[in-house]
C-alpha cells in the first residue's frame, strides 16, 4: 500500500490503541452480555487514555468496525479497562466470540464524563436500570476512592435488573453494601427463589427510598422507559431539572463531532454528550 | 492591502505563475459541465458555477484512512496503521464565494472545539483557494439570501472577479498577497469597483427575508411546528440534496477485508437514509422521511447557525433546487419556518 501525504502518527483522533484481551465474563444467562478486560499493548497509551466515569470509548474490531461502549472501569482502577457488550450488530457478535489474548483497538476516551468535578458538596443518587449499569458502576467505584470520597456527601445507588443472573457486576455492589458510606438498594423486578433483596422496577424501589432532592444531584441511566417512568419520581420528591443527569445514546461513527448521525439538535452525542441535564434535553428535540 | 490586474494577454502566465509546480485546479469545460479539476486545458472564466461543489477535493467521496495485516506472523498483526492524509500542495482558481463558504462552515466541523480531523487538515490547509465572484448571478442563486454575497470572501485567500477578458485580484490573507506577489502583476485600487460590481450583483438575485425570525425563534418551536409532515411530502428521499451540498459533510465509516488484512474507509453518507440513524436494537430516533426532512432543513437554517456564531449552513449555491427530482426549494421550506405557528 502506497502512503501519500504525510502520515498521521501524532494525535489521529481516529487511530484506535492496540489493546490485548485479557479476560472475557459471561454477565448474564441468556449470554448476550460479556465483560472484556482490555491491556494496553504499550504501557504508555494507559496514560494517554486518561478518562473519568461517563466517558465511552469504540471498540475496534479490525475487519468488523467500530461500536461505541460506555467505559465501565474506573480510572482509579490501574492496568486495565472494562467494558460491558450486548450482543446486538456485527460488531459486537464478532466480538463476543474473541477470546483471551486477542488483539484489537479501543479508540478514545470519547464524550464528557458525568460532572464530578460540579458536584463537589453535594449528595449523589444513582439510579441504574439494566446494563446500563456500566458507567455508573465506574463512577461509584470512582466515587467511594479514598482520593475522592470525601469531597461528596450522602451516596445513594439504586439498581434493578429481570432477575439475579442479569444483576452485573455483583462482586462490586456486594462488597459496597457492607460499608457504611454509601446506600445500595438493588432490586429485581420478579420475586425468584432465593433472592433476599428488594423486588420490584428502579421507580417504585426509589419511590421508597428516595433521598430528599436538598443539595443533591440524581444520575439516572437505562433503557428509555426505565428513564422515562423515573423522572415523575424524582419530581415529586422535589429534584429540578438541573439536577437530574442523563448519558444518552445514539448510532455513531467517528465519535469526534464530524460523522454528524448522533446529533439532538445542535448538539451531538458523542462531542457534546453524551451526557446532559434534563433542564438541557427538556429544550432539545427528543431525537435519541 | 492593495488590489491588482491580470490582462487578457497576461492570464496564461498567470496560471504558470501561481501553480509554480504545485498542483493547479481550475475551472474545466463549458456551462453545466464546468468542474473544478486539474488545469489541463484552458481555464474556463465564463460558467455559472462548478456541476459539483468543490468539497471532494478536501473530503473525497471514498477515502481510505486506515489499514491492517490480518496475518498473525506478520508485525503489528491486527493493529490498524495510518495511510496518510493524502494532502498535496494546491492552488485552486475559480471557487465561487458560496462554495468557499461552503468549505469555511464544514473547516469548523472537521476542526471543532474538542477534535481535529486530520485528513480534512492536511488537504484544506494545504491549498490555496483563489475565489471567482459572480457578476451574474445564476436564475438559482441566492447567496446574499442566505447571509453571503456574491463577492464574498470567507474562506479565500484571494478574490477575483472578470475584468475586461482579465481578471481584478483582491488579495485576503497573507498567504494570497504572497501568491498574488510571485506572479509580478500590475497593481491597481479596484475597492470602488468591487462596491459596485457586488451592490449590482446582489440586486439581481431575489430577496428572501426568513432570517430574523427563525433566528429568534425557538428551537422547540421551530421543531414542532405542523408543516413538516407536507413540506416532506415530495420527498423520495434519495439524498441527492446532501450529494451537491457545499456544507453536507456527513460520513460513514466501514472496514474493507481481504485475506491478508483490511482497510479502514469513510464514504459520504447522507441523513435522508433511515439506515444513517437507526440504533442495533433497531430503535430509530429519526423514523421517517418527515423527520429526516426537518433534521436536514433545521440543520442547515437553525442549528448551524447556533453553533457558528449565526452563520447559516446552507450558502445559497442552489444546486439542491436545481437537483431536487421533487422541486423541494429550501427558499420555499425557509419562508414556511419563518411563517408556521408551533
Amino acid at each position: 500500500m502506497t502512503l501519500l501525504g504525510k502520515v498521521i502518527s501524532v494525535n489521529n483522533p481516529y487511530m484506535p490503541y492496540p489493546v490485548r484481551i485479557a479476560s472475557v465474563v459471561v454477565d448474564s444467562p441468556d449470554k448476550s452480555l460479556r465483560t472484556f478486560k482490555f491491556e494496553f499493548l504499550d504501557p504508555e497509551d494507559e496514560n494517554r487514555f486518561a478518562y473519568l466515569p461517563g466517558q465511552f470509548a469504540e471498540l475496534s474490531v479490525p475487519g468488523q468496525g467500530e461500536i461505541p461502549i460506555g467505559i465501565a472501569s474506573s480510572p482509579t482502577e490501574k492496568g486495565y479497562v472494562l467494558f460491558t457488550v450486548n450482543r446486538v450488530g456485527q460488531v459486537s457478535s464478532f466480538l463476543h466470540n474473541m477470546k483471551e489474548g486477542d488483539i484489537m483497538g479501543v479508540r478514545g476516551p470519547l464524550g464528557h464524563p458525568y460532572p464530578v468535578e460540579a458536584l463537589k458538596g453535594k449528595n449523589i443518587v444513582i439510579i441504574a436500570s439494566g446494563f446500563a449499569v456500566t458507567t455508573l458502576r465506574a463512577t461509584v467505584v470512582w466515587l467511594l476512592h479514598p482520593d475522592n470520597r470525601p469531597n461528596y456527601g450522602r451516596i445513594t445507588f439504586v439498581y434493578g435488573a429481570r432477575s439475579p443472573g442479569h444483576l452485573l457486576f455483583k462482586d462490586d455492589w456486594e462488597a459496597w453494601q457492607k460499608r457504611d458510606d454509601i446506600d445500595v438498594y438493588v432490586a429485581i423486578y420478579k420475586m425468584v427463589p432465593g433472592w433476599t433483596g428488594k423486588v420490584g422496577f428502579v421507580p417504585a424501589v426509589l419511590q421508597e427510598i428516595c433521598p430528599p432532592a436538598e443539595n443533591t444531584a440524581a444520575i439516572i441511566c437505562g433503557p428509555p422507559i426505565a428513564i422515562k417512568t423515573t423522572q415523575p419520581v424524582l419530581f415529586e420528591a422535589g429534584y429540578k431539572p438541573d439536577n437530574i443527569i442523563m448519558s444518552l445514546e445514539n448510532r455513531m461513527k467517528c465519535g469526534l463531532g464530524i460523522c454528524g448521525r448522533c446529533n439532538v439538535g445542535p448538539e451531538y452525542v458523542c462531542k457534546d454528550g453524551p451526557v446532559f441535564t434534563l433542564a438541557q434535553l427538556n429544550e432539545l428535540p427528543p431525537e435519541y | 492591502m492593495t488590489e491588482y490586474i491580470v490582462k487578457e494577454d497576461a492570464l496564461t502566465a498567470f496560471f504558470q505563475a501561481i501553480a509554480n509546480g504545485r498542483r493547479l485546479l481550475a475551472p474545466q469545460g463549458q456551462g453545466e459541465n464546468c468542474r473544478l479539476e486539474v488545469a489541463t486545458g484552458p481555464v474556463s472564466l465564463d460558467y455559472g458555477n462548478t456541476h459539483l461543489s468543490p468539497k471532494a477535493t478536501f473530503f473525497p467521496q471514498t477515502e481510505k484512512i486506515l489499514a491492517y495485516h490480518k496475518k498473525a506472523d506478520q508485525p503489528k498483526y491486527n493493529q490498524y496503521q495510518d495511510l496518510g492524509d493524502h494532502a498535496e500542495p494546491t492552488v485552486i482558481f475559480g471557487i465561487r464565494p458560496c462554495d468557499a463558504k461552503g468549505l469555511a462552515i464544514s473547516n469548523k466541523v472537521f476542526q471543532n472545539d474538542r477534535f481535529t480531523d486530520p485528513y480534512w487538515k492536511g488537504k484544506y490547509e494545504s491549498a490555496l483557494k483563489i475565489g471567482l465572484a459572480c457578476l451574474n448571478p445564476s436564475p438559482q442563486c441566492f447567496c446574499a439570501a442566505m447571509g453571503g454575497s456574491p463577492f464574498g470572501e470567507m474562506g479565500l485567500d484571494v478574490l477575483a472577479y472578470p475584468k475586461e477578458k482579465g481578471l481584478g485580484l483582491k488579495p485576503l490573507t497573507p498567504a494570497g498577497e504572497e501568491l498574488v506577489k510571485a506572479a509580478s502583476l500590475p497593481s491597481a485600487d479596484l475597492a470602488s469597483e468591487i462596491k459596485d460590481l457586488e451592490k449590482k450583483a446582489i440586486e439581481a438575485q431575489g430577496p428572501l427575508d426568513t432570517y430574523q425570525i427563525i433566528n429568534e425563534r425557538k428551537i422547540m418551536e421551530l421543531y414542532k411546528a405542523d408543516h413538516w409532515s407536507a413540506t416532506a411530502e415530495p420527498c423520495l428521499g434519495c439524498g441527492v440534496c446532501t450529494f451537491f451540498c457545499p456544507t453536507c459533510h456527513c460520513f460513514d465509516i466501514q472496514d474493507e477485508t481481504s485475506e491478508a488484512g483490511g482497510v479502514r474507509m469513510r464514504n459520504w453518507d447522507t441523513c435522508m437514509s433511515p439506515l444513517f440513524t437507526v440504533h442495533g436494537s433497531g430503535h430509530n430516533p429519526r423514523p421517517s422521511k418527515t423527520e429526516r426532512v426537518r433534521q436536514r432543513f433545521m440543520h442547515k437554517l437553525k442549528y448551524i447557525p447556533i453553533k457558528q456564531d449565526g452563520v447559516r449552513g446552507c450558502t445559497g449555491c442552489g444546486r439542491c433546487v436545481v437537483m431536487c427530482p421533487a422541486n423541494i426549494d429550501i427558499r420555499t421550506v425557509a419562508a414556511t419556518m419563518a411563517q408556521a405557528s408551533a
